[in-house]
């Protein structure tokens, strides 16, 4: 609990940088694109911290993606 | 956007540099040692050679458009969407190496140094100095580069200096038995890691250095140094720690450094060994942040890029986390996944960019000759 606190008051603190700058220069996108990230980042950090669940590991899908190629090279290079 | 920002063609030098040697100087004897046995130094000459050529193929693509950023200069040759699609992945493959070297640092303090601390607390650290560089921009980064590298020089001085008597030549004989095959294949690791990765300095190498032509040769000059300074490391590791030895370490040229010992008086200065590959590291993760920030940036059209770099670095403190299960998974990740990875981004890409590129010249020139 006291880690998901922790958390949201970094993100409320990221916030804080950077929105003010963003509404005054009335950068819509850029808001856009910063919240999404932000709200990306703060759900991987709950999750991973927060309730301690396991996130799936992007390096996983790429080995399954790049099984072929990884083959190929691994015939060429023994 | 920050097309305004300049750095100098020294400067480029330098951060060339720091960006060869990177995780190199840690990690490539013990990967060379486990193939090329007491050869591992012969692999590195034959690979900074091959090095260049690779480096050569980069400064071609970055000749044609000096104005662009690889991001951009992807989608201007594939086109919308297709370009979109491949910068995308050239992008998510530099954070997750931004990531990845993350992991590397919090390991490294975790396993010599600081071994209480949660791996977490030393990511968070070295990735709230990463992002403050590149929140404060290229130029600052630049900066800093040109100052530390004296401090790494003078460092690396110290150390080759003082570990120079403790060489055995018997370590490396019998010379060249393993035969040129095995060699050249094991020399091509290090050049995936050393050089296919300079890939990402394309994202500052034409558009944000000032003078075109002494940045191309701050490019090959770069390389080349980074290259001896891993060749000097791998022969040293390989004389006095000996094959077996630095094949069964994580880190051999730490190791090295523990061995210095002159008169009783003078031991133990690994922290110099530390301080340097901590230098390094930090410009090698920055550049592959900057180079992912940016990219996401350009691809996205924005007008500024720093509103990206916290809710990233976040991102990237959770990725270096989970990455990585355990050593084991690292090391066969790097030997089959991540060379494919680094490949594909670094090798395949710039290779079909050179034919797409050919094509639509020729189109182009038909179309101009069909009009007259």
């Amino acid at each position: 609990m006291i880690k998901t606190i922790g958390i949201l008051i970094i993100a409320a603190i990221i916030v804080w940088i950077e929105v003010p700058p963003l509404l005054e220069k009335k950068y819509k996108k850029e808001l856009l694109v910063f919240s999404i990230l932000l709200a990306i980042g703060v759900g991987l950090s709950i999750t991973l911290f927060g309730f301690e669940r396991s996130i799936p590991n992007p390096f996983d899908l790429l080995t399954f993606i790049f099984k072929p190629l990884n083959d190929l090279i691994s015939l060429l290079l023994t | 956007m920050m097309q305004d920002v300049k750095i100098n063609s020294y400067q480029f030098l330098v951060l060339v540099i720091l960006f060869t040697i990177g995780t190199s100087i840690l990690t490539v004897p013990s990967a060379l040692a486990t193939d090329a046995k007491q050869d591992a130094w012969i692999a590195t000459i034959i690979g900074t050679g091959i090095g260049l050529l690779v480096v050569w193929l980069f400064i071609t693509i970055a000749q044609w458009f000096p104005n662009l950023t690889y991001v951009q200069v992807i989608e201007k040759l594939f086109g919308r969407w297709i370009g979109k699609a491949f910068s995308a992945f050239f992008v998510i493959i530099s954070l997750l190496y931004a990531s990845e070297l993350l992991y590397y640092f919090g390991l490294f303090l975790n396993i010599h140094m600081m071994p209480n601390t949660p791996m977490v607390v030393l990511n968070i650290l070295m990735a709230g100095i990463v992002v403050m560089g590149v929140r404060l921009g290229l130029e600052t980064f630049a900066r800093t580069a040109e100052i530390l590298i004296v401090v790494f020089f003078v460092f690396f001085f110290i150390l080759v200096v003082c570990i120079s008597p403790e060489m055995k030549f018997e370590n490396i004989q019998p010379v060249y038995e393993m035969g040129t095959k095995k060699i050249v294949q094991s020399s091509i690791f290090y050049v995936i890691v050393s050089s296919v990765d300079a890939i990402v300095l394309l994202m500052i190498f034409p558009s944000f250095v000032n003078k075109m032509k002494q940045g191309k040769k701050a490019f090959f000059i770069g390389n080349l140094i980074g290259g001896i300074v891993i060749i000097i490391i791998t022969f040293l590791c390989v004389t006095v720690l000996g094959f077996e030895k630095t094949t069964g370490e994580i880190y051999p040229s730490y190791e090295l450094t523990k061995k210095i010992n002159i008169g009783n008086f003078i031991q133990r200065i690994e922290g110099l060994m530390a301080s340097l590959w901590v230098i390094t590291l930090f410009f090698k993760t920055t550049l592959y942040f900057y180079a992912s920030v940016l990219g996401m940036a350009q691809i996205l059209n924005l007008k500024d890029y720093r509103p990206l770099t916290l809710p990233l670095g976040m991102i990237a403190v959770v990725l270096s986390l989970v990455i990585y299960p355990n050593i084991i998974y690292q090391q066969h990740f790097d030997k089959t996944t991540g060379n494919s990875l680094t490949l594909s981004i670094g090798l395949f890409l710039p290779l079909l960019l050179i034919v797409v590129y050919a094509i639509r010249k020729r189109t182009k020139r038909n179309e101009i000759e069909i009009k007259e």
